[in-house]
């Protein structure tokens, strides 16, 4: 078991980045810190299966490129979490299976049990393979800000690191996912009335 | 970053809002870690990082049967546990809700769970509330004399000191810091051979 240089414990990653360029040990502090948040974003996103192999990937791509983190940031976590999402580009059919199931299972949750969760869902439960469509038929790049924004509750400069864009890019797509999510609860309501 | 969010728009007329309830794992159980995957890839990337051959992919995965322990104070707990008997925390699968932490630590092939007591759901207690432990648990260790001193050093509190055991074992043991007893075992064979290579 390779253990990192102990000084590393109170570094910001930056500096542990930094050392990694000489010592590549140094990078398992970058693994332990962020290897559990990037898993369960993989997870989200497409899937358990997958996301047992984009983990791995994620991280090595993230040493090879190591020289080229920008040390200005102190976090790796946005670097690591648009690694991530590059690597989700490539499964955009597991990640269409991943989001039609979680559809079912909101369909199905806001149809039985009454935990408080359910509560908090049955609304948008109903309206849920909309949105699913919706956020499937959203190009790319605008559905990769939207969930980093939504689910990983990343700010939106966090956003334009993970996915070198400009923030006001970021703002721009965020906008965009809004309005067509506004468009569909709206037209959803009248539908409603007109029943 | 919540000040912009709340600038730009009222969480409530926010047709993200219902998004972000949506997020898998607020529908599904909470997705928890997966110690064994993050640890196999840990141990990949290294391998990678070191120009050493891969480990064979099952080179980690969950044991069979393992335990969860429950304490008041787990942090503590955790932090004594590496200190005083050496574990390992697989720091890459903690999962920190705030209040609490869920730790997995690591000794040889066996692993436990470090959790904080637990009464609704799983009747998970700690020793200290309930005025006695309910389980022994034993660990096998390379040089049990070593990992006494290491413990006592710690200030471990010993409940058996170092013996030699009619069934083969050279053993000690001890108490961590809510009563769970811990029995720490090294073959005698094993014990020979480390004296004589002395």
């Amino acid at each position: 078991m390779v253990e990192p240089p102990t000084d590393a414990a109170d570094a910001a990653d930056a500096e542990v980045i930094a050392a990694s360029v000489d010592d590549g040990r140094a990078f398992a502090t970058i693994y332990d810190r962020h290897a559990g948040v990037v898993f369960r974003f993989l997870v989200r996103r497409v899937g358990r299966d997958v996301a047992d192999e984009l983990l791995g990937d994620t991280f090595r791509i993230a040493f090879e490129r190591r020289r080229s983190f920008d040390l200005d940031r102190p976090s790796a976590r946005p670097w690591l979490y648009g690694i991530a999402t590059n690597l989700v580009a490539r499964h955009r059919r597991s990640e269409g299976r991943r989001l039609r199931a979680v559809g079912r299972l909101a369909a199905e949750r806001s149809t039985d049990g009454d935990d408080e969760r359910v509560a908090a869902v049955v609304d948008a439960g109903e309206r849920w393979p909309a949105v699913v469509a919706a956020i499937a038929d959203l190009p790319a790049g605008e559905r990769d800000a939207l969930l980093l924004y939504a689910w990983e509750e990343l700010s939106y400069e966090e956003i334009g690191t993970a996915l070198d864009i400009p923030v006001g890019t970021v703002r721009s797509r965020i906008n965009r996912a809004r309005r067509r999510l506004r468009e569909l609860a709206e037209a959803n309501g009248q539908e409603r009335i007109a029943t | 970053m919540t000040d912009e969010r709340e600038r730009e728009h009222e969480p409530e007329h926010d047709p993200i809002e219902p998004l972000r309830r949506l997020r898998p794992d607020e529908l599904q159980d909470a997705a928890t870690n997966d110690p064994w995957i993050l640890a196999q890839e840990r141990d990949r990337l290294m391998s990678m990082i070191e120009h050493l051959p891969v480990e064979p992919k099952t080179a980690w995965r969950a044991p069979a049967i393992y335990p969860r322990l429950g304490y008041q104070d787990e942090r503590a707990a955790i932090e004594f546990l590496t200190r005083a008997f050496g574990f390992r925390e697989r720091v890459e699968a903690r999962m920190d809700g705030g209040d609490h932490v869920l730790a997995w630590l690591e000794y040889g092939d066996g692993v436990v769970m470090i959790g904080h007591v637990e009464h609704e759901m799983h009747n998970i207690n700690s020793p200290r509330e309930i005025g006695g432990a309910t389980c022994m648990l034993n660990v096998t260790v390379e040089d049990v004399d070593a990992h006494h001193d290491r413990a006592v050093a710690a200030g471990a509190r010993i409940t058996m000191e170092l013996n030699d055991a009619f069934y083969g074992e050279r053993r000690y043991e001890a108490d961590d810091l809510e009563g769970n007893r811990w029995h720490f075992g090294e073959p005698l064979d094993s014990v020979k051979r480390r004296r004589g290579s002395d």
